[in-house]
């Protein structure tokens, strides 16, 4: 580190020019790809641009949404962001990594791996994927608290009672296989393991869908008052515009691997400009 | 030239039979890269012994290594000198390399042991050589050996304290028995073989070289003198060995020793005996320190 | 990307800006250009002109598709101006042009400085009335605690009984729902209040109270910019009437005259 200070940015989270292609790199596979084409598969290598050029920031307390249809490269862009996946373009940076001097995508994975610790927390459509289904509720909220340094069998427990209690699982059920728990309540829990280090981004990824629609809001309202206590910086991934809406303020649309509108959350239902997002909110009007 | 470097190499000319002097100084070296980085596990060439997989060839080929000619060498199978197999193999390794066959802890120079640790502390220049049945402490936890492999790369073990967690929810106490897992010199997590936990403290800032040697899996591993050997345990949750209070060794009377029941003529488990056989000879005929009075007796499972 | 994303501050604002004003509309445009419907374009604001002054309060007059909504809507961003410029001075002294503005700086101007009232509001669902409005309070600088004992001020005073304020706002009734928006708006009162009908589905009693409420407004140096269904409330609230027609300023000047100009078209019979 030189001994110049650099100052924080503003944002939590930034990505710019952030890519991912699937088989041949580099400008050759990019012609003929993108909403204008109608595909994200490159006609001269095949290959598949998954993402391209995509670009914005995220503030401390703002949640943001990435909004698509499935195959539109919004999945792509946050398992880049989380780790899950290797960006093969562009930068990633998080205000806590060196101030956001450090571009996280040209990390090794161990070093990326231990963003997960304390920087990045995901919260995945499947709560299989986010949790270990074989082990209580508490026991998933262990897991990172111990990957942290936490040594105190008690105060893991105590810290376990008060994420739960925040997502509001009963406490009677703490110790049970998460394998027992509901879709909605599955969910709840792996909210409250991401929060557990209390991670300045978080990454919802479909996190209602495939839930009852009673159930999906129950979990809505409780994402909605978390996103507005921690303070924390929210990606959305979604293909529901009622979950967008509810949860975010800015938005971006994806098609075909890039981002073909951003705006304000209410500007894009109201007022949308591309011609794609106007065909996408009225369908989500019916 | 050449030929006489080969020669130098290769060392004295191989003992007929068991095992060759170039195989030796793998070991060797496999044994000096875990002692470099103690307790990594380091993978070695097993090569086929005399005895099967499983009993104690990972552990004879180590000490096959390390023996030499004045070597006093101590054989011993749950603490016994004269089980079967420990005499089995210390009569084929004396055969083999031509050292002394020892019982007494404090005389050996190699210890090769099953499943225990001498109640004699070892002392600097002694090798305790232990036979590992499984090596990798996380087998039980993910399945994927590279997943493993990572894992310890790059110390992550959380979810080895998640398995510490719900056995604590599930059992009121970690019920982890023989290889209770350890942190060697805060760095990887280790078993230490299926020694009672009884033993665990004596690995912590040894006098002696520990080599943990698996032959199936073939892995080897090693504790250097003076390093610390801790217990996983939580803060608020103290490692605890085994006791059965008012229970005392029924031939040297000791509380102060890992004591295990033996079978009565009708079957039926009663009486406790020393399962460090040399060290109880020693109490019984006053060559050993007296027992303190302890409040407690180590007790293990039935012999 | 079709959306403005200035990071860049805003040009210098051209000379005709009024030292004074809050809001100077310049030359607004908007058309809506309808994809799904063969790439139609509609034509909404044609080029409007419109100041607004500390403690003032502007009502937009006009027939229905005049434009009226279509301006506020573009002060707030919820639709994205065509051209022209929606100057806003901050209360911090700077003027910035919310029709260029950053997606995250109107985010923050929305928190700290504008209130909006619409009919149209959807109250966001399963969130209970005291919370609405207290949020609204800690969005423009209050104190948690503050913005509750406001909070609670504001819905007494809109006459929204104690016993619903722990309910969702979304099971409250239309003239309900719309106190309660009115309470949001007015809490911690913003520096600039926009208001779309917001007395149009209240009963004569409650209509009374919340237009009462807008009137003190102006003492704490609130602009307001408003579009109302009746003329009795134009008449009693507005400093100044400013008359739209086919996306036009088509004239302005104090409500008792424009009011009673028979050649304006405004929408509701006198």
């Amino acid at each position: 580190m030189s001994s110049t200070t650099v100052a924080p940015p503003r944002w939590a989270l930034k990505a710019e020019g952030l890519g991912r292609i699937y088989g041949v790199q580099g400008p050759e596979s990019l012609d003929g790809t993108g909403p204008d084409f109608g595909t994200a598969v490159s006609p001269a290598t095949g290959a598949v641009v998954a993402a391209w050029d995509i670009g914005f920031e995220v503030e401390p307390g703002e949640a943001l949404g990435i909004i698509g249809e499935s195959g539109s490269g919004k999945s792509t862009v946050m398992r880049c962001i989380a780790g899950d996946e290797t960006a093969t373009a562009g930068r990633i940076a998080l205000r806590g990594v060196g101030h956001g001097a450090v571009n996280i995508r040209e990390l090794d994975p161990p070093a990326r791996r231990k963003l997960r610790l304390d920087q990045i927390a995901v919260v995945y459509q499947d709560p299989a994927a986010g949790l270990n289904l074989d082990v209580t509720a508490g026991g998933n909220i262990a897991d990172p608290l111990t990957a942290a340094g936490w040594r105190s069998y008690q105060r893991i427990r105590d810290r376990a009672a008060d994420l739960l209690r925040r997502v509001e699982v009963p406490l009677s059920r703490m110790d049970d296989l998460a394998r027992t728990f509901s879709g909605g309540m599955r969910q709840r829990v792996q909210i409250a393991r991401a929060l557990a280090n209390e991670p300045p981004v978080l990454l919802l990824d479909e996190p209602t869908t495939g839930l009852d629609a009673s159930v999906a809001a129950g979990v809505l309202d409780l994402l909605r008052t978390l996103l507005e206590e921690t303070g924390v910086a929210a990606v959305v991934v979604s293909h529901d515009f009622g979950v967008i809406d509810m949860l975010t303020r800015r938005v971006v649309v994806m098609r075909h691997g890039r981002i073909v509108e951003s705006g304000l959350t209410d500007q894009l239902l109201e007022d949308p400009q591309h011609p794609y997002s106007q065909q996408l909110v009225a369908a989500a009007r019916g | 030239m050449t030929a006489q470097l080969t020669t130098e190499l290769a060392g004295p000319p191989p003992s007929p039979g068991i095992f060759d002097e170039l195989s030796k100084r793998e070991i060797r070296r496999a044994m000096l890269s875990g002692i470099a980085i103690p307790g990594y596990q380091v993978p070695f060439g097993s090569r086929e012994m005399p005895v099967a997989r499983g009993w104690g060839s990972g552990g004879l080929q180590a000490t096959l290594s390390l023996v030499g000619e004045d070597s006093r060498l101590k054989v011993i199978d749950q603490g016994e000198d004269a089980g079967v197999n420990a005499s089995n193999l210390r009569r084929l390794v004396a055969a083999h390399a031509g050292c002394t066959e020892e019982t007494d802890t404090r005389s050996a120079d190699i210890i090769q042991s099953r499943h225990r640790i001498p109640e004699q502390p070892l002392r600097d220049g002694q090798v305790l050589v232990l036979q590992v049945p499984g090596a990798e402490p996380l087998a039980g936890i993910v399945r994927d050996m590279d997943e493993q492999r990572r894992m310890h790369a790059e110390a992550d073990y959380s979810k080895m304290w998640v398995r510490l967690y719900e056995d604590i929810v599930h059992n009121g106490l970690i019920t982890e028995a023989a290889g209770y897992p350890v942190l060697v010199e805060g760095r990887y997590i280790m078993t230490p073989s299926p020694i009672p936990r009884w033993d665990v403290p004596k690995m912590n800032d040894s006098e002696a070289i520990t080599v943990l040697s698996a032959g199936r899996e073939k892995r080897i591993f090693a504790v250097p003198p003076h390093t610390r050997v801790v217990p996983l345990t939580f803060d608020d949750r103290p490692f605890e060995v085994e006791r059965t209070p008012g229970a005392a060794c029924r031939l040297c009377g000791s509380q102060d020793t890992y004591i295990v029941q033996e079978p009565g003529p009708d079957g039926t488990f009663s009486a406790w005996v020393c399962s460090d056989t040399d060290f109880c000879r020693r109490r019984r005929t006053g060559d050993a320190p007296a027992a303190p009075a302890a409040g407690g007796t180590a007790q293990g499972g039935t012999a | 990307m079709t959306s403005p994303q200035h990071t860049a501050p805003p040009p210098a604002p051209p000379a005709g800006v009024p030292a004074g004003s809050v809001l100077s509309v310049r030359a607004l445009r908007k058309d809506f250009t309808l994809h799904t419907i063969d790439g139609r374009v509609v034509d909404a604001l044609n080029g409007v002109d419109l100041d607004v002054a500390p403690g003032e309060h502007v009502a937009l007059a006009g027939t229905s598709g005049a434009g009226k909504s279509t301006l506020l809507r573009c002060v707030y961003r919820t639709y994205l101006s065509g051209g022209g410029a929606i100057w806003f001075r901050t209360s911090g002294g700077h003027l910035v042009d919310v029709a260029t503005l950053s997606d995250a700086e109107i985010v923050g101007l929305r928190g700290r400085e504008f209130g909006y009232v619409s009919q149209f509001l959807r109250p966001q669902p399963r969130r209970s009335v005291l919370d609405i409005v207290s949020s609204a309070g800690v969005a423009r600088g209050m104190a948690r605690e503050a913005a509750r004992d406001a909070a609670a001020a504001a819905l007494r005073q809109v006459d929204i009984a104690e016993r619903l304020w722990d309910m969702h706002a979304t099971v409250l009734s239309g003239g309900q729902k719309q106190r309660v928006n009115i309470a949001a708006g007015t809490i911690a009162p913003p520096r600039l209040l926009l208001l779309d009908e917001p007395v149009s589905a209240l009963d004569p009693a409650n209509r009374a109270a919340v237009l009462d409420l807008i009137a003190r407004l102006e003492e704490t140096g609130t602009a307001v910019l408003s579009v109302f269904h009746d003329l009795d409330a134009i008449e009693r609230l507005a400093t100044r009437v400013v008359v739209l027609g086919r996306g036009r300023v088509v004239a302005t000047g104090r409500p008792g005259d424009i009011l009673r100009d028979p050649n304006l078209p405004l929408e509701v019979a006198r």
